[in-house]
């Protein structure tokens, strides 16, 4: 059991780092010590770093860098598709010297660390999947390319308290000349990923059967980006929770439902499409204690 | 100035709880509401409308390409090109076919060919990106719509100009035989134009290529910079960018009074910039259709086309449209083509919510008492 330290003992904040990616470079942020995490953003997340990820800096070193062509780091030319960014992401775990971190991906992050879990499995420990894309379902779900900042913001977060703000940032986001130029270029990054098809890799799912490193999904039972419904596309996805599939055990594994190293759900209430900017430290206690398993429950 | 006329075969019979709603008309404003008898009336007509210009004496007609919309009427401008051809002897001038939309260039490579050998060599090949709500109607990646353009228009010359068979791989397009039965007529090709609102980079494009680069839906202010980085650009790239070279099309009506003009075409540029150009931003400028420098400042500005809430007055007068009686029609045109230089003019007779007789009156009067007095303006002079 995780117990919530008091929030008194002051946090681990991150060191800004520009790392040289075979020629390009990456900007990343880096707090704590301990085994390696790599947080991998959202393609609407500007850059910050947050209380979560300081609170699981207290037993690991956490990675946050920007994707290549997000925020401050280079566009790598290379990359027009999720696995083309999986791959420039192994290259960035060679420049970091990273033994086999785990990873946390949100959102597009999320269909990010699965593409790289699938693509390189002996080189990730353990893969957290938080309000994650990168499946479909047949569960309708806004266009994010046809919203406004304000929209967007909206529709992102499930509490006022930090709703409001963020809505009053994105009716101003024009003015802000820094932030307006990582909003767009993020946008622009994003599009070049996710525009079609939505958001979603349609191989995926015949090639999670790959991944076979421990998995933990952690979903906002608030979201309105991508509705919980989507967890449980994950949970399907990733194979049963809880013994063998039914049919024969040799049978094709199209489906990609796994046998062993089952996935686990966990839902945060009172939290959106971001439970760990809504509830960073029920967020981060989980994470923690999933991380710190010796062996998968 | 060669003389051209434009029509966008508007749909404007939308409900008023549609016109009256801030929402889109592009992209997701229902199709249900698009009668098929009706349309075959409108079509009937419009196609009449474009013959007409032929009638009146204009060098050439203009069609274009939009999708997904009752801004018009013409999701394949190669179509209504081919029902043109045998009705007509002007030049026809497809404006553009949207490159970047298509699955593969060598289609428009065959299509245009097919229509200039069939017409004799009548045939202007526009080509454009499409505007951003295409790329939500078709799901292509807004990021990749400058390279699909090049790397398609490099293509489609190549085909037209270089003896096949010959391999072609590119990015985005992987041919092992290029080919294309039948070549066109025009040697070495059709003239290419590159309609655009100013881009940097199209009009730096467009003078680089020597292609006629043609302004649209700008005030004067925008027109004359446009024009002014277009020449600009041409001598940077060793010439001197002759008349015939810049073009500028312009909503134009004609009645015989200043205040029967406006009294008419008012409410039909309202139309068509309020209710048929109106979308939100995000579908106008999808994320990566412009560069980061272009949509910093696009997406910051919360008036312009595309927002509903143009004043149409205003726009008048600041160029936006060409409104008047033919004598104040003709002052403008000269003044605006000293000043501006262009050689080409693309006047969109038919808009909004204009009726056919509404048209048909205005393309006679500035046939008749516009048209002769500007014809010789911008004339190439002879070299001493």
């Amino acid at each position: 059991m995780t117990t919530i330290r008091s929030a008194q003992v002051s946090l681990p904040t991150p060191t800004e780092h520009s790392i040289d990616v075979r020629g390009r470079r990456v900007r990343l942020a880096k707090a704590g010590a301990g085994a390696p995490v790599v947080y991998l953003h959202g393609s609407g997340d500007l850059g910050g770093w947050g209380r979560a990820l300081s609170l699981l800096a207290r037993d690991f070193t956490v990675y946050r860098p920007d994707h290549p062509g997000f925020n401050l780091s280079d566009e790598d030319p290379s990359v027009d598709s999720v696995l083309d960014m999986a791959f420039s992401y192994l290259d960035l775990f060679d420049s970091l010297g990273l033994d086999r971190p785990s990873l946390i991906g949100v959102s597009f992050g999320g269909w990010l660390a699965a593409q790289i879990a699938v693509l390189a499995p002996a080189r990730i420990a353990k893969v957290v999947l938080v309000d994650a894309a990168g499946l479909r379902a047949d569960i309708p779900t806004p266009d994010i390319f046809t919203l406004s900042p304000v929209q967007h913001a909206e529709l992102l977060y499930h509490r006022p308290v930090l709703r409001n703000p963020a809505i009053a940032v994105a009716e101003k986001i024009q003015d802000d000349a820094g932030l307006f130029q990582r909003y767009l270029r993020n946008r622009m990054a994003t599009a070049h990923l996710a525009w079609n098809p939505y958001f979603h890799d349609p191989k995926l799912p015949g090639r999670l059967h790959r991944l076979t490193a421990p998995v933990l999904v952690v979903w906002g039972a608030q979201d309105r980006l991508l509705p919980v419904g989507y967890a449980h596309r994950w949970m399907e996805a990733l194979g049963p929770a809880d013994g063998p599939v039914d049919g024969p055990a040799d049978g094709p594994v199209g489906s990609g439902a796994r046998l062993d190293s089952p996935a686990r759900l966990e839902i945060i209430d009172n939290a959106g499409h971001l439970p760990a900017a809504e509830q960073p430290d029920t967020f981060a206690a989980l994470v923690r204690e999933f991380l710190s398993e010796e062996k998968p429950a | 100035v060669k003389i051209f006329g434009f029509h966008l075969m508007p749909y404007p019979d939308l409900p008023r709880e549609h016109l009256d709603s801030t929402d889109s008309s592009w992209v997701t404003l229902t199709n249900a509401l698009f009668d098929p008898r009706q349309g075959h009336a409108l079509y009937q007509r419009y196609l009449a409308e474009l013959v007409s210009y032929d009638r009146a004496g204009f060098d050439g007609l203009c069609v274009n390409e939009h999708h997904q919309t009752p801004y018009g009427l013409m999701p394949s401008p190669n179509v209504v090109a081919a029902l043109l051809v045998p009705q007509t002897s002007c030049q026809i001038a497809i404006l553009g076919n949207a490159l970047p939309l298509r699955d593969h260039p060598l289609r428009v490579a065959e299509e245009v060919a097919m229509l200039d050998v069939i017409s004799g060599g009548r045939i202007i090949s526009g080509f454009v990106r499409g505007i951003g709500a295409e790329y939500h109607t078709f799901g292509i990646d807004p990021a990749a719509s400058r390279e699909r353009f090049y790397e398609a228009h490099d293509l489609i010359v190549k085909a037209w100009t270089q003896p096949g068979p010959f391999e072609w791989y590119g990015k985005h397009y992987k041919v092992r035989y290029v080919n294309p039965w039948p070549r066109p007529l025009q040697q070495p090709h059709p003239p290419i134009w590159s309609p655009s609102q100013g881009s940097g980079e199209t009009v730096d494009w467009a003078a680089q290529h020597r292609y006629t680069y043609l302004q649209t839906y700008s005030d004067i202010a925008t027109v004359r910079r446009v024009f002014d980085d277009f020449r600009a650009a041409a001598q940077g790239y060793g010439y001197t960018a002759p008349p015939e070279q810049i073009g500028w099309a312009v909503p134009t009506f004609v009645a015989d009074t200043d205040e029967r003009a406006e009294a008419i075409a008012l409410p039909a540029l309202d139309m068509l910039f309020n209710r048929l150009i109106r979308m939100p931003k995000d579908f106008f400028f999808p994320a990566g259709y412009l560069t980061l420098t272009s949509s910093t400042r696009v997406m910051g500005s919360k008036t312009g086309l595309g927002s509903g809430n143009v004043d149409v007055r205003q726009f008048v007068e600041r160029g936006y449209a060409l409104i008047g009686s033919p004598e104040t029609v003709r002052q403008k045109f000269e003044a605006y083509q000293k000043e501006l230089g262009f050689g080409c003019f693309s006047g969109i007779f038919q808009f909004g919510s204009l009726g056919h007789e509404q048209f048909l009156d205005s393309l006679n009067l500035f046939a008749a008492k516009v048209m002769p007095a500007i014809r010789d303006l911008g004339a190439p002079t002879p070299s001493p």
